[in-house]
């Protein structure tokens, strides 16, 4: 008898257990192997005979000031990236929520940068930020304005990728924005209009409360994937330039550990990442839980 | 219920049996007749090596060969991923100077034990590197040497000097044409002029001997191209390449490698050793080979398979296809002692270029030491450093890069 209730509790399990293989193998095993290296000292030198050396890889992180820079540029890259792919995703969601003629065809068009492969996106882009021959500026020549060194002055060679990264991800945050309007009952609206308020009102009392509960999680995850996300940055400014000015902390980590061989302190160095995010995913959670169960 | 039961045993069983299947050794039946190479060509170089590879596999029946392409970068840090977790391709191609921290990785085999007793004689001297007292790659070409290309339509004969080089390319740069365009993004384009300024990269124990007046000199002398418009603004390997295949600019920096698509767009092309520098020294480019190194990872049972494979690819009828058609000089004796290599003028120039040039080393601090001339190399072009002081932030970033790296 208890083996006939057992099996049909164990059965979900067992299709489970495929993924779960998976899950352990792919994601918890580099996770745990990568807290393992970063607590030790492998490196080029010593990449069979690496020895636990306790914290040193942190020691030699926090005192040395690339941290620091790494971790203003990374924090800058991700706040300007997220805000910007939110203002122009909800912008253009709400302008399609509307009376729009061709809604389909804009939607699409509007799509469309997402779609493409960011490798070929980046590399498209790099090609047009080159000072002579670049679209970019043959445009900008053509309106009468300067030239602009886009990838070879360290502070125009940080906001190239940020140009490409942003016309990369706004349409996830239109199409997100676009649901979450789409969902919103009609007769708020009516009831809003019947009570007199403009536009601005209609939006701030009614669209935004109710768009919130979606937008959030997709900021959250947009935040982190954007601070993890180095396709783009290391392919625009190809690999760092000028002269490692453009790295954020993943593209220097893929950098110390791939060029220089310092296995050890590129994982110590990614469990910092790690902690980061965490930290900031659980700060915004326990934030915007409450947030979302008034609305 | 009973259904439920048998339905579940089964799943475990498939199950099991999947995982049992997916871990079983690669080594034995179909997996041992194929080969898998990781190869970074120019891709004129590929077209001669996807012949080569025909020509095998018609005297192999039943034997498979993958290739897949890399960027010399990617390479290196793929095949040193892949093979660390027991993996990676079987034949790794590539520059010499990959073998530094492959071997040091015990990433690839010391080629002087696993290939038969001899196997290494049959290549000239000049291909050959020994690491550690081993051969870890067998070259099928030796040069990769840069040397100074021209447009004949816009300059009939070659600079030999710098100053006739800098009034050339005066002459040449207007409407639309710079006299001259180059990879000023990579050191390695860098090397000739520090050379030919009577500097080098590293002494002989492999310490970076950056901080030199030759290395401030050879900057000086790139920035003064570009600051004098003789060169774009922004060169890079495509800029630079692009612009000399559509004439738009009349010489160019670049290797063996490049000349057939030079000459497939249309380009009446001539190439010289990179003309003498201030102070009477020719440019010295570096000299390096090329070649295939054996993952550690190889089973074998699979070796024999992989070692004829090799043998075959450096034999003189594989390393011929692409000496006649790309110009690339063989490692091999008697391919190298073949009569047709003199006959062409472009070989000719090429070993002259080599006899000028200095063997590239493959020690491991190589990969330290272009990481930190690069940036500096760049911050020299864009105004951001004088030579001088990117010459002595690049040996100091050299010396903390090895020391972290032995730590």
């Amino acid at each position: 008898m208890n083996a006939t209730i057992r099996a049909p509790r164990s059965f979900p399990y067992l299709l489970l257990l495929p993924a779960m293989a998976a899950m352990l193998l792919v994601v918890l095993f580099p996770l745990v192997y990568n807290f393992y290296l970063a607590f030790r000292n492998m490196s080029l030198y010593h990449f069979t005979d690496h020895r636990f050396v306790g914290l040193d890889q942190f020691r030699e992180i926090f005192s040395q000031p690339v941290f620091y820079v790494l971790f203003g540029k990374s924090l800058l890259w991700t706040v300007v990236n997220v805000s910007l792919h939110l203002a122009i995703g909800l912008f253009l969601a709400v302008l399609l929520a509307g009376p729009v003629r061709g809604r389909a065809f804009y939607r699409t068009l509007l799509i469309l940068p997402w779609a493409m492969p960011q490798y070929i996106s980046a590399l498209t882009w790099r090609g047009m930020f080159n000072y002579e021959y670049g679209a970019v500026n043959l445009i900008l020549q053509r309106l009468h304005l300067p030239a602009v060194p886009w990838l070879s002055d360290p502070v125009w060679a940080f906001v190239a990728p940020v140009i490409v990264n942003v016309w990369l991800g706004f349409p996830f945050m239109m199409v997100v924005s676009l649901g979450a309007l789409t969902a919103i009952p009609h007769d708020l609206y009516e009831a809003a209009e019947l009570d007199g308020a403009s536009a601005w009102h209609k939006f701030r009392h009614v669209t935004w409360p109710q768009i919130l509960p979606v937008l959030t999680p997709a900021v959250l995850l947009g935040t982190i994937w954007t601070f993890n996300s180095m396709v783009v940055i290391w392919l625009v400014s190809q690999q760092g330039r000028p002269a490692d000015q453009t790295h954020i902390m993943v593209t220097w980590i893929y950098k110390v550990a791939f060029a220089y061989y310092r296995y050890s302190y590129a994982a110590a160095f990614s469990v910092v990442v790690f902690l980061i995010l965490l930290g900031f995913v659980v700060f915004t959670l326990r934030r915007t839980t409450p947030l979302e169960s008034k609305t | 219920m009973m259904r439920v039961q048998s339905s579940a045993r089964f799943a475990l069983c498939a199950l099991l049996a999947l995982t049992a299947l997916s871990c079983a050794p690669k080594s034995g039946g179909r997996a041992a007749r194929k080969i898998v190479i990781w190869e970074q060509m120019d891709p004129e170089e590929r077209v001669r090596f996807e012949a080569n590879l025909a020509a095998f596999r018609l005297a192999h029946p039943g034997v498979e060969i993958e290739h897949t392409p890399y960027e010399t970068e990617q390479l290196r840090t793929q095949f040193q991923t892949a093979t660390s977790g027991g993996g990676g391709s079987d034949l790794v191609f590539g520059p010499s100077d990959q073998v530094g921290p492959l071997s040091l990785l015990k990433t690839i085999q010391p080629l002087d034990q696993t290939l038969p007793a001899g196997f290494f004689d049959r290549f000239i001297p000049a291909s050959l590197d020994t690491l550690d007292g081993h051969i870890w790659a067998a070259p099928d070409q030796v040069g990769n040497h840069l040397l100074l290309c021209f447009n004949r339509k816009l300059v009939p004969v070659a600079p030999t000097t710098a100053e006739e080089f800098v009034a050339m390319a005066k002459k040449l740069s207007r409407d639309g044409v710079y006299g001259f365009a180059m990879n000023v993004t990579e050191p390695y384009w860098l090397v000739p002029f520090l050379g030919g300024y009577g500097g080098w990269i590293m002494d002989a124990q492999a310490s970076p001997t950056l901080d030199s007046p030759a290395m401030a000199k050879a900057l000086a002398f790139v920035k003064s191209l570009r600051d004098q418009r003789l060169m774009p603004q922004e060169s890079d390997y495509q800029i630079a390449e692009t612009l000399f295949k559509e004439g738009k600019a009349a010489m160019i920096v670049n290797g063996p490698w490049s000349w057939s698509a030079y000459r497939k767009a249309g380009v009446d092309l001539g190439i010289a050793p990179i003309f003498r520098l201030p102070g009477g020294r020719w440019a010295q480019p570096m000299v390096a080979s090329k070649g295939y190194s054996i993952n550690v990872n190889v089973p074998k049972e699979k070796l024999p398979l992989v070692i004829e494979l090799l043998t075959f690819l450096t034999s003189p009828e594989a390393e011929l296809r692409s000496v006649r058609e790309l110009a690339i000089l063989p490692s091999h004796r008697d391919a190298y002692r073949d009569s047709t290599l003199l006959q062409d003028p472009y070989l000719a120039v090429s070993i002259t270029a080599i006899e000028k040039g200095r063997r590239m080393p493959v020690v491991p601090e190589m990969r330290v030491i272009w990481d930190a001339m690069r940036p500096e190399m760049q911050n020299v072009m864009n105004g951001v450093k004088t030579p001088a002081q990117a010459a002595k932030d690049m040996q100091k970033a050299a010396l903390e890069q090895i020391a972290n790296m032995k730590k």
